[in-house]
């Protein structure tokens, strides 16, 4: 069923509001609609206007306890709806998913694990293209030609906060980035590469790959590559993906059992 | 005393993270019974390995220390039951990271050093100074190289990676 009829229903069956996106000065921007104005809501979703409703959703609810909502969720929205709700910062049980899949064009352009959601309202399920070649790149230089590079990227920082803000995983309310002790104030670019290798070693076994931070970069830092690496690691040595399940818990948020660590068992 | 400063400048710098209970006792043990290692060993008592944060050993590089030992119970002996099974994962992803980086893996390692074992501890530390000097000193004492040859060197080697093939 179209995305905007299915909203409608919802919110005739006594939902308090969906998140979705309307076209504003021929942008599509994310709106909570209600009964009365569901009418403007957009039935169609170009690609590459993407934002963290995740991050929204998270704001909504836990400003607006007991509010039930629906949300137009892309793949990458629903993992990390997911990977919240595991770490307690939504409610899954007050949302209803709309799930919309990605595109052609953007998921060439992304290159996002899995561009579609699990239930799909709207558009027409695309298989993911092979991610980036770039680690493999990295992967083949020696470590010193490989520590110029990601100095060179990191020279670059204007230590704007952008990849942090528009992150859906990142909502501590004391930032380690923004620690005096870690990260020296008034430095630019920030002390590399501690700063952005903190974020890299928070993003283990919690980032769901939405792209958003690179994005956000306004002087172009691989950020998604590091992540990604991460997110490689985190698989392959502790047999963990984020945004997989909600019933999978992550091995860095718990202590785990002998035979997480190669043991014969507890 | 000034003079001896001047001499370890450039010698290998290496902190190592001991856990209460059993490494730093172990390091103890070392000490009592006089076995001889290396003086280039600051070490950190903290009350268990789990407790450290990846903060702590990025931090650490970043200020110029040339290796970071983490020392804690053996698996199943911890004094918090667990807490070293955090270490363990932990230690994966903060290895596999800072090797992507470019940072040598050598500079790194985690031991398992129990309260008895004062001659592994100088062992370790014997073994893991000569590791880490032949890994030379950390490529992070010097801040990054912003002048124009070393930024005209990086534009390069971004151009020679856009044009390389992916390894099959």
């Amino acid at each position: 069923m179209p995305i905007k009829e299915k909203a409608r229903k919802l919110l005739d069956e006594g939902l308090d509001g969906v998140l979705g996106y309307r076209v504003v000065d021929g942008t599509h921007v994310p709106h909570l609609f209600s009964p009365e104005d569901i009418d403007r809501m957009s039935e169609d979703y170009p690609g590459d206007e993407r934002y963290p409703v995740s991050l929204l959703l998270r704001r909504l609810q836990a400003e607006n306890p007991g509010v039930r909502l629906g949300v137009v969720v892309r793949g990458c929205d629903e993992r990390a709806l997911i990977e919240l709700a595991k770490q307690g910062q939504v409610d899954l049980d007050r949302i209803v998913m709309l799930g919309l899949a990605c595109d052609e064009d953007l998921v060439c352009s992304c290159g996002c694990p899995q561009p579609y959601p699990s239930g799909i309202e709207q558009g027409e399920k695309v298989a993911a293209v092979p991610a980036e070649k770039l680690i493999e790149k990295l992967d083949s230089l020696r470590p010193d030609e490989r520590l110029a590079y990601w100095r060179g990227q990191f020279g670059a920082c204007i230590k704007c906060y952008g990849c942090r803000n528009v992150c859906p995983m990142c909502y501590c309310k004391e930032c380690a980035l923004e620690d005096e002790d870690l990260v020296e104030r008034g430095v630019v670019p920030p002390g590399e590469p501690v700063f952005h290798l903190i974020r890299a070693l928070d993003m283990a076994g919690r980032c769901i790959d939405c792209g958003l931070c690179e994005e956000a970069c306004p002087m172009g830092i691989p950020l998604r590559t590091l992540y990604r690496k991460v997110g490689l690691c985190v698989e392959e040595k502790l047999g963990y993906r984020p945004g997989r399940s909600v019933e999978e818990e992550c091995p860095l948020a718990i202590l785990g059992t002998d035979t997480d660590i190669g043991g014969p068992g507890d | 005393m000034p003079e001896k400063q001047t001499k370890k400048k450039d010698e290998v710098k290496i902190l190592a993270f001991l856990c209460n209970w059993c490494s730093y006792a172990g390091a103890d043990l070392a000490g009592v019974s006089r076995i001889q290692y290396p003086p280039n060993v600051v070490d950190i008592r903290v009350m268990c390995t789990g407790t450290i944060s990846p903060y702590h050993v990025l931090k650490a590089f970043q200020l110029g220390i040339d290796g970071v030992l983490i020392a804690g119970c053996h698996i199943g002996d911890c004094h918090y039951m667990k807490g070293n099974y955090m270490t363990y994962k932990r230690f994966q992803v903060i290895r596999d990271v800072m090797k992507f980086i470019g940072i040598d893996e050598e500079r790194l390692r985690l031991e398992w050093i129990s309260a008895a074992e004062g001659e592994k501890f100088a062992g370790v530390v014997r073994s893991f100074t000569e590791q880490v000097a032949h890994a030379g000193p950390s490529p992070l004492r010097t801040g990054w190289d912003s002048s124009a040859e070393s930024r005209e060197r990086i534009r390069e080697m971004f151009k020679q990676l856009e044009s390389l093939e992916p390894v099959t």
